[in-house]
């Protein structure tokens, strides 16, 4: 048992060290959504967004606070390290199975998928801590299901790294509140859903009070559609729980002919899987697991039905909230554990038949499909391929968040307009601009998403009224601002009239900060709206503080590390 | 017999996945991250050359 469980530890620790071998080089990874940064200042505007969408609350709360005690690049390997780690192990230790090899099988499964691959890819950490702790999750409501003690903190500790991002938060929240109802037992569910609810509260409270609205461009429908990977279509990729909306960020091996009929085989796999699932769980629960899966399927499939896609436009133009389903790709988890565990279920189903014949063969068979998501995805190894590569920030930052540490106050306006950013020093790799995290102050940086030639339009309305200012030719001093930021990474991007009468305040090789003399330094004002998502915050913490005493507490007082299991029998005892 | 069909199911498995990750690590060396950086230089050089706009300006957050 501890032997499977080390070889299960084992397994997993070398797929994360295969995926993530670049960031054993020194430096940042920065890629599309993922920025890390030496220090993350606590800001307001990461805390609560005044003008913009929560997409990032709380997770850039975390974040500031961890790198007050450790370094950010120490942050990003501790999150992606993890987040690898820990969907291997979680999935493997999910699987109903006494079998090792169908354990392993599930953790690379897992560890492998093309979803884990695309948010990689695309930078989207915080929806990938979720995908980690989703099989955990599921577990631990499985747990609550059969009236263990001390399930409902492990399923509130498990939703916990969920819940730092609105998607994460809504798939935990789905997760327990589909699966933890049981007839009788209504005290438990009851705790976990409200417990799960209130761990959402940081970014729905943050939802609320902003000025952004609420709506979203409904042209991000179409932009963050499910896309095809290849000549089998959008639905196909999904299926294989691939088809996120960016070229750039899926593997160019998802592309090949081939890839449908692996999608076929681990198709049929699951299907003969999920007959054993159902015998080793329960019908309700198997039954349950499946609608969710459902549920995350047809999400993710929205935007590419043409009916189903007007519906969304719709909502996502008039409903606030909606533009969450926008990029519906993101919804699949619970798809791809489902996926993988009827998988590995499978697997042992056709071994343990081919077994009664030629026990060699079943191994061969057994160690076939564990090496087949490798096999048809190779380039999401060394980090994509290459594509993850650690960089350094160049000096230039941290003279420019000095300067403005020395005189606080005031926003400042990065230019030239564009929210993503493709740095000579970052091997030209598109980057959301850091700015915002790294420097001491509140930064307007464009919020239009520009999708090929498709340019989705942000939610900022102080935005709004810059982008509106400069495009009519008024110079930046004319909006308001303290601090412009020349982000000289491409020459000759910004009108030398934009800056008129800006007093230039440092000048280096990659950023140049003006300062606005019209504008005198303001103290940032808190709104009272913005206390409402501290004390969100707040509520959050303590549940996540109850769960750990009500988990650990226990352990501690006795002063002895006894096992769960004897645990559980002193309870029943 | 119960060698033979061992060592056909081995090469078999092995055959596949051999073809499957070979294919895949082709189509990743033939478009690498290097080749995408390349090619848009190429395009931002010729569109200076041309007088026109940089068509990296602003940087596009990806294309489907």
């Amino acid at each position: 048992m501890v032997r499977d469980r080390l070889l299960l530890y084992g397994v997993a620790a070398v797929v994360t060290a295969i995926v993530l071998a670049p960031l054993a080089a020194p430096g940042y990874v920065l890629r599309y959504d993922m920025v890390f940064v030496p220090r993350q200042p606590l800001t307001w505007d990461l805390v609560a967004p005044a003008q913009g969408l929560p997409r990032a609350v709380p997770m850039d709360a975390v974040v500031s606070v961890l790198t007050q005690l450790v370094p950010g690049w120490v942050v990003q390997r501790i999150a992606l390290g993890g987040a690898v780690l820990l969907a291997a192990v979680g999935a493997g230790r999910l699987v109903p199975t006494e079998r090792a090899g169908v354990r392993l099988l599930a953790a690379v499964g897992y560890a492998w998928t093309p979803y884990l691959a695309e948010r990689l890819l695309i930078g989207q950490w915080g929806l990938l801590v979720c995908y980690a702790a989703l099989p955990w999750l599921v577990r631990a409501v499985l747990e609550l299901r059969a009236g263990r003690a001390g399930a409902v903190a492990r399923v509130l500790l498990a939703a916990a790294p969920a819940a730092i991002t609105p998607t994460g938060g809504l798939i935990a929240f789905g997760v327990v509140s589909l699966l933890a109802p049981r007839r009788g037992r209504w005290r438990g569910s009851t705790v976990a859903v409200v417990g799960v609810a209130l761990l959402n509260a940081p970014w729905v409270t943050a939802a609320l009070v902003t000025d952004a609205g609420g709506t979203s461009d409904p042209a991000g429908v179409a932009a963050f559609a499910a896309r095809g990977e290849n000549w089998a279509g959008p639905l196909a990729a999904l299926a294989g729980t691939g088809g996120i909306w960016s070229a750039q960020a899926t593997p160019a091996s998802r592309g090949l002919p081939l890839v449908p009929l692996v999608t076929l085989v681990l198709l049929a796999l699951a299907a003969a899987g999920f007959g054993l699932l159902r015998r080793r769980t329960s019908p309700d629960v198997s039954a349950r697991l499946l609608v969710l899966a459902g549920v995350g399927f047809l999400l993710a499939a929205l935007g590419t039905a043409p009916g189903a896609a007007d519906v969304l436009r719709w909502a996502v133009a008039q409903l606030p909230g909606a533009g969450l389903l926008r990029d519906g790709q993101k919804f699949l988890a619970p798809y791809a554990l489902l996926l993988v565990v009827c998988v590995a279920l499978g697997a042992e189903r056709l071994v343990t038949r081919v077994e009664r014949m030629n026990r060699e063969v079943a191994g061969v068979v057994l160690g076939g499909a564990l090496l087949l998501p490798v096999a048809a995805m190779p380039d999401l190894a060394f980090g994509g391929a290459g594509r993850l590569w650690p960089v350094s920030y160049p000096a230039d930052w941290q003279v420019v968040a000095g300067r403005l540490a020395a005189d606080p106050g005031g926003e400042v306006l990065a230019l030239p307009l564009s929210g993503y950013r493709a740095y000579p020093w970052n091997d030209g790799r598109t980057v959301l601009d850091p700015a915002p995290r790294y420097l001491p102050a509140t930064v307007l940086v464009d919020d239009t998403l520009r999708v090929g030639d498709v340019a989705v339009t942000g939610e900022n309305p102080r935005l709004r009224e810059i982008r509106h200012l400069l495009g009519a030719g008024r110079p930046a001093a004319e909006t308001g601002v303290r601090w412009v930021l020349v982000q000289r990474h491409r020459v000759d991007q910004v009108d030398p009239a934009t800056l008129t009468g800006l007093e230039p305040v440092h000048q280096g090789a990659f950023l140049a900060l003006y300062r606005n003399p019209a504008v005198p330094p303001s103290p940032v004002l808190a709104a009272p709206a913005r206390w409402v998502v501290v004390v969100a915050l707040a509520i959050a913490v303590v549940v996540v503080i109850a769960a750990l005493f009500r988990r650990y507490a226990g352990v501690l007082l006795r002063g002895n590390l006894r096992s769960e299991v004897q645990t559980l029998e002193d309870w029943h005892a | 017999m119960h060698k033979a069909v061992t060592l056909v199911v081995t090469g078999l498995t092995a055959a596949v996945l051999g073809m499957l990750s070979l294919a895949g690590l082709a189509a990743a060396t033939t478009a690498t991250e290097e080749e995408a950086v390349s090619k848009a230089e190429e395009l931002v050089e010729k569109a200076k050359q041309a007088n026109e706009p940089d068509p990296y300006t602003p940087a596009i957050y990806g294309s489907r």
